[in-house]
């Protein structure tokens, strides 16, 4: 009902293009994340939804009306920014109720939805202070109330948890999910972060230079990444790329060769690769085990021992440098000989377009 | 060492100061405590006799109230200026700093040209007669406001520089027009920059002797200046209700100095860091 | 234009009204129009009225003839000098004075707030004020500076009765009330310069005047841009305090040219008074535009 939808939406800033034409639904409750690297133009995205930018081309609806030359006020959207952007001279009430007093909303009415939102988000005691009176967490609880008392149809988020520490950032990750949950309101959500990402999200929406990568639920998103950008994008440690020959084409399989593995088959979509042809592999740093009659043999580089597991930096004969954790304690030698082994069904093949070839 | 060379810095300080600085204004003081023979001796000497209130009286009451009205019309001058040049100069600075546009160059130009060019009087006199608003106190204001908004204009573009848009935007997302924007947003937040720039104005305008020289002609309209200015000559043998006079009208930014010390300081001193 | 046109094909878009922006050129207006009619429209107007024999009620255009009897007139080519000079003497003293009074009030001194304050009071003092009691204290028989002088056995000048000198007299009374202001400017600036250089420089094996010289002076460089350029073209623009004082005299010797644009407004010769007008313009442009530049440049190089 309250969804959005994008057509080919641009938006140019004189010459330069930053948003190329994104074609997006996003369902009534829905929870989206905008994710991408900086300057891939999320940011910009979502202020075209709030009106805070002026759409160039393209067409946006918000619950089925063309919103493109409303007003922000009445597209029935409430925004969380970044830096909070509460109003330094207004009290936490007047703040949260500033909305509706520009609605001119009855006192007694917006009186009760101030300290209604104000329960929800366990602020009730910091109704009388200045922003400047509160720490960083509890101006974010603020900015939050302020999106709630409005009632909007959409809530907004531009990187609402950047300027928290790492403990405060997972809380308010869990509040917001939790927010979501009890409203049923569709979300809208940017960051950089790829851990909130897969954690808040329905649906992931990846962006790079202006231009949506691919579209998808978080788990879909790490098992079947679209091609070379939403691969290495999606997942920590980064996934490990080497360039190997196509030695045969299957119906299901490529086997594929090269300076760093012996021949292995893949499971893949073969259609137009041919023997002879450059392909990347990809495999998670995950998927790699410590094996003696592995196929892939790296000298150790630097090791991080966490503990539970390790991460070590291999260097591969063809001098590309790869990622790869273990469970558990190991103990390992710089200079020291590892031999990997890994699922050939957890590997992915990218085409020399750069898209993955994933099994059908 | 470097304290017993400080302390006679000090001691030099503070005695060429006084000579400097103090002396004249004692000197206005005393001459108002005088009689009037005494005051025309123009001499550094202590008063014989309490003649302050005697010489209060005789100033502000001589030619029919004159120095009441002046003060009563320079009151009106600078509230009124000031109060327009604040609202108009902090709209235009957040226009100008928030919205980047072509004629941007072009506005900036004509605001550093009012910094820079005496206005052109008596071209400006034509037009104020052609309006109807030469030698009227409102025509003043007008031009007192027309004077000072370059300034001022800058003065709050490089304050409002400093704060950040997303609460225009938050506000915006909120449901605030433009100027529900600037005038529940923007302006409270211009606080200390409007202390300052209130302070600064009045202080010139309530100083002005040009503008109310070429343009409020006649006694009915004149400003405590031009009625120091014209006494200055029908007081010629009364010394004591010249510095009177004096003492009097230095009072407001004496009062202002008191008070709003750092604010003054902070306007005349912006830009001096940047350039 | 052919990008625009080749992207309306690729995609078709629905052109829909753009949404006004949140900062609307209106708020222009007010100010625009009190502006752009008592200042700028009367400043275009001079250039034209310049140029005629004018009554205020009809103008007969007489080209360039004001301008041929400023530059014929002794007494307005003095006019002419005077200004220059009066605005040379005081910025160059307010420049001097200011960084010695800042720098000797940013050091640590007793009664560094008294002296502040002291210091800054007379930019606040009405100018008609300040005038009228110099005019006093420069008395060449009665006025206690020459008095002063006598008691230590020196005979004072006629300050401002001796041709040769009242424009210096009044000059010194605008340093005197102007000063406290270049003073806070410099203060300002010497105050934000971060003390790490200081140390730095000491660590080095700086002297306090080798600081003052390496450090200070080229830091506070934008301080003494200000400064010269506020007092240079308030100098070029003076009136009130050589009215309240001198009014031009004795004869013409003080004479400026905003005081002589005064004195053709009053005997009615308003063309010529208009043509005084441009003439400043022209003067203020002439040397405060290089003087920026100049300024400006020699900062870039540093």
């Amino acid at each position: 009902m309250a969804g959005l939808e994008l057509k080919s939406l641009r938006k140019s800033y004189g010459n330069v293009e930053v948003i190329k034409g994104v074609d997006l639904t996003i369902e009534h409750g829905e929870f989206v994340v905008f994710v991408g690297p900086s300057g891939c133009g999320k940011s910009t995205l979502l202020r075209m939804i709030a009106g805070l930018e002026d759409i160039t081309g393209g067409e946006l609806y918000i619950a089925g009306k063309l919103c493109n030359a409303v007003e922000p006020r009445d597209r029935g959207i409430a925004m969380v920014f970044q830096s909070y952007a509460l109003y330094p001279h207004m009290t936490v009430y007047d703040n949260v109720g500033f909305g509706l007093k520009l609605a001119k909303t009855p006192k007694d009415v917006r009186d009760k939805k101030i300290r209604d939102a104000a329960r929800i988000l366990q602020m009730e005691h910091l109704l009388d202070r200045k922003p400047s009176q509160l720490s960083g967490g509890q101006r974010q609880r603020v900015a939050i109330g302020r999106a709630i008392v409005r009632q909007p149809e959409v809530f907004l988020f531009d990187e609402p948890l950047s300027n928290l520490d790492a403990a405060l950032r997972v809380d308010t990750r869990m509040e917001i999910a939790k927010l979501h949950a009890d409203l049923g309101a569709t979300m809208v959500y940017v960051t950089h972060d790829q851990v909130e990402a897969m954690t808040l999200a329905d649906k992931i929406v990846v962006l790079n230079a202006g231009v949506v990568q691919q579209v998808g639920a978080p788990i879909e998103l790490y098992q079947r990444p679209a091609n070379l950008f939403v691969a290495g994008f999606i997942g920590s440690p980064k996934m490990n790329f080497v360039s190997v020959t196509v030695e045969a084409v299957g119906a299901r399989t490529i086997t594929v060769t090269g300076k760093d593995l012996s021949s292995v088959a893949i499971p893949a979509n073969p259609t137009g690769i041919k023997p002879g042809d450059t392909v990347t592999l990809g495999v998670r740093p995950h998927a790699l085990d410590r094996n003696a009659s592995g196929t892939i043999v790296g000298q150790v580089g630097l090791v991080e021992r966490l503990g539970n597991e390790t991460i070590v930096n291999l260097k591969l004969p063809s001098e590309a440098s790869w990622l790869v954790v273990f469970d558990g304690d190991h103990d390992l030698a710089v200079g020291q000989s590892v031999a990997l082994s890994f699922a050939p069904e957890s590997a992915i093949i990218f085409g020399a377009d750069g898209m993955a070839r994933h099994p059908a | 060492m470097s304290f017993v060379r400080n302390y006679w810095l000090s001691a030099v300080a503070i005695v060429v100061s006084a000579v400097v600085f103090l002396i004249p204004f004692s000197f206005i003081i005393l001459m108002a405590f005088k009689d009037k023979t005494q005051a025309q001796l123009l001499d550094f000497s202590w008063p014989q006799g309490m003649h302050l209130w005697s010489n209060i009286v005789e100033v502000v009451t001589t030619r029919n109230w004159m120095l009441l009205t002046a003060f009563i019309n320079s009151t009106i001058l600078t509230v009124a200026s000031v109060t327009l040049v604040v609202i108009l100069s902090a709209m235009v600075g957040f226009v100008l700093q928030r919205r980047k546009t072509k004629f941007n160059g072009l506005i900036e130009f004509l605001i550093l040209a009012g910094l820079m060019l005496p206005p052109a009087v008596v071209p400006t006199i034509w037009l104020l007669q052609g309006l109807g608003l030469f030698g009227k106190l409102h025509g003043l204001v007008l031009i007192e406001v027309a004077y000072s908004l370059p300034f001022s204009i800058l003065l709050y573009r490089a304050f409002i520089a400093t704060i950040p848009r997303e609460l225009d935007e938050a506000a915006i997302i909120d449901g605030a027009r433009p100027f529900d924007v600037f005038f529940r947003i923007v302006l409270p937040l211009l606080w200390p920059v409007t202390v300052t720039n209130i302070v600064v104005q009045s202080v010139a305008i309530f100083n002005d002797f040009t503008n109310p020289l070429y343009y409020l002609p006649g006694n009915a309209n004149a400003t405590v200046q031009l009625t120091l200015y014209n006494f200055q000559s029908q007081f010629s043998t009364s010394y004591n209700l010249l510095f009177t006079n004096i003492a009097l009208i230095t009072i407001p930014p004496l009062i202002v100095f008191l008070f709003f010390n750092r604010q003054i300081v902070a306007g005349m001193t912006a830009g001096a860091v940047k350039g | 234009m052919a990008v625009m046109t080749e992207t309306a094909a690729a995609v078709p878009v629905v052109q829909v009204p753009k949404r006004r922006s949140p900062y609307p050129a209106s708020f222009f207006l007010p100010a625009a129009v009190i502006y752009g009619v008592l200042f700028l429209l009367p400043t275009f107007a001079s250039l034209y009225f310049s140029l005629t024999r004018w009554t205020l009620f009809n103008s007969t255009f007489i080209g360039l003839d004001n301008f041929a009897q400023f530059l014929r007139e002794p007494f307005l080519i003095k006019g002419l000098i005077n200004t220059v000079l009066y605005a040379v003497i005081t910025s160059g003293l307010k420049v001097v004075l200011g960084l010695l009074l800042a720098v000797l009030l940013t050091s640590q001194i007793a009664a560094r707030g008294y002296l502040r304050s002291v210091v800054f009071f007379p930019v606040l003092v009405s100018t008609v004020g300040v005038g009228i009691t110099f005019t006093i204290l420069m008395h060449p028989t009665q006025g206690m500076i020459n008095e002063a002088l006598a008691v230590i056995g020196i005979k004072g000048p006629g300050w401002l009765v001796n041709p040769s000198l009242a424009l210096f007299s009044v000059a010194l009374v605008d340093v005197w009330k102007g000063v406290g202001l270049a003073t806070v400017i410099y203060i300002a600036g010497i105050v934000a310069i971060p003390k790490d250089y200081y140390e730095a420089a000491r660590i080095d094996g700086s002297t306090k005047w080798q600081s003052f010289l390496y450090v200070t002076l080229p830091l506070c460089r934008p301080a003494t841009v200000t400064v010269i350029l506020l007092s240079f073209i308030g100098g070029l623009r003076t009136f009130d305090l050589i009215w309240a004082m001198t009014r031009g005299g004795p004869g013409f010797a003080s004479d400026t040219v905003a005081s002589v644009i005064y004195k053709q407004y009053q005997a009615g010769f308003y063309g010529l008074s208009t043509a005084g007008n441009v003439v400043l313009f022209i003067l203020i442009a002439v040397l405060v535009v290089p003087l920026t530049m100049l300024l400006n440049r020699r900062e870039g190089h540093e």
